[in-house]
């Protein structure tokens, strides 16, 4: 009898067996795992691409079922607290007279729109893509100290590409960071790795605007010069040529100190983790 | 019926973390604080770890981290490694401290949460396209190992009466 069929005889050599091929085969092994991973991570080959999309998918959804409950639960909660609301009839009134602006707000856009257009097709200025907004559902919302994203429920097989830009009511939110079979990530705005080109224009100025990984984001190569205003209006400025030029971003917010230097701090036209449906802007072809 | 409790509660600290991981965003992260500041996933593991080393294997942290990877789109491994890395560094500074102690534990905590945010940022600065952003991860780490003696005493608590 050689010495593993004698340790397997009794319970403690099954556990110090157990034990030796826990801590001398399955943890290295493990960790070669996990270090291929990362290395095929960067290899772009067709069948690991897929292989990785099929896994994020599984993974993806499994977890909007986990949080199915949850989310049920927080829902219900928020419906149940507006149906105690009992300015209800006031909030009504409000809500029509906004209404009322709004409407006679953008047939005067529709107005300019047109003369614009007028405008550029006489100056011979030609018009950016054709954008068409796909609307999808945003499954989940990820937080951590290595990036802030959020995944929808369409992937390569609706054409999704890497870039394209997520918005919701023509504000941007953020651009198509990964790309799976039947689900996608969206890199937020806010995000630190987020870089966009924006536009100011009551000042006429270009700038990036970086995310701080928090909730906002912050302005970088403003022109030294450059002396903005509270409620300054960003839009994107189009300017790399993948993000659609004119959408709302934000607007400025000024804080000075006690030097009386500006200190700019951005106010997003979007709230965080009360997205349910965004669409992604594809170009025409 | 009473077999499949006990199982139940024996797979309890891989269902609190592996709900803590799908929902990293919703707990402290989006209600109560502004950003990705506090790292509820290594205090638990950390917790469970320490106490009950026996409960999580090896192969379900390679999973959990996997899963985290995919959910957060950093380079897949790379949390998998850290979890594996965090087992094994707890196992090593048990064994090297005799006197078990809050001091001792909050120490081993704070030297696991500092080396594992080292290795996390190692790898993701060299298998990432996306950038780092090193305050928010000094923040991170900072308020994360501030955070563990409140939530030790829960867990305590909550593994006193109900794990």
């Amino acid at each position: 009898m050689n010495a593993t069929k004698l340790a397997k005889s009794s319970a403690v050599g099954t556990a110090v067996l157990e034990r030796t091929f826990r801590q001398k085969i399955l943890t290295p092994a493990l960790i070669g795992i996990c270090f291929l991973l990362l290395i095929l991570e960067n290899i772009s080959s067709r069948p690991i691409k897929f292989f990785k999309s099929l896994i994020n998918d599984v993974i993806t959804y499994s977890a909007f079922i986990i949080n199915l409950p949850i989310n049920f639960t927080t829902g219900t909660t928020k419906s149940f607290l507006e149906t105690l609301n009992f300015n209800i009839h006031q909030e009504n009134k409000i809500l029509k007279d906004q209404i009322n602006k709004l409407i006679s707000e953008k047939n005067e856009l529709l107005f300019f729109k047109n003369e614009n257009d007028n405008l550029k097709k006489t100056l011979g200025i030609r018009n950016q893509g054709e954008y068409a907004a796909l609307l999808v559902k945003v499954i989940k919302e990820d937080t951590s100290e290595f990036g802030k994203s959020f995944s929808i429920s369409k992937g390569s097989s609706e054409n999704i590409d890497i870039g394209q830009p997520v918005v919701r009511n023509n504000v941007y939110l953020g651009r198509i960071a990964e790309v799976n079979l039947l689900s996608s990530k969206v890199m937020i705005v806010t995000d630190a790795g987020s870089r966009i080109p924006i536009i100011i224009p009551s000042k006429g100025v270009n700038a990036i605007l970086k995310g701080n990984g928090y909730s906002s984001a912050e302005l970088l190569f403003l022109p030294p010069s450059t002396s903005l205003d509270n409620n300054d209006q960003i839009y994107t400025s189009g300017t790399d040529g993948i993000i659609k030029e004119g959408l709302y971003v934000g607007k400025v917010i000024v804080k000075e100190d006690k030097n009386k230097k500006k200190n700019y701090s951005i106010d997003l036209g979007y709230k965080e983790h009360q997205l349910n449906y965004v669409s992604v802007l594809k170009l025409k072809r | 019926m009473r077999n499949f409790f006990e199982k139940l509660r024996f797979y309890i600290p891989h269902l609190l973390i592996l709900l803590v991981i799908a929902n990293d965003s919703l707990l402290i992260n989006t209600w109560i604080a502004p950003g990705p500041i506090i790292n509820l996933k290594y205090i638990l593991l950390f917790y469970f770890c320490f106490y009950q080393p026996d409960r999580i294997s090896v192969i379900s942290l390679f999973f959990l981290g996997l899963v985290f990877d995919s959910l957060q789109c950093t380079p897949f491994g790379m949390t998998s490694l850290c979890f594996i890395v965090v087992s094994k560094l707890i196992y090593f500074l048990k064994k090297r401290r005799t006197r078990a102690n809050f001091q001792n534990e909050f120490i081993s905590f704070g030297i696991v949460l500092v080396t594992i945010q080292i290795l996390a940022s190692i790898i993701f600065y060299y298998f990432s396209k996306s950038s780092l952003e090193y305050s928010l991860i000094i923040v991170n780490t900072i308020l994360t190992l501030a955070l563990y003696p409140l939530l030790r005493y829960i867990l305590q608590f909550f593994c006193r009466y109900q794990i």
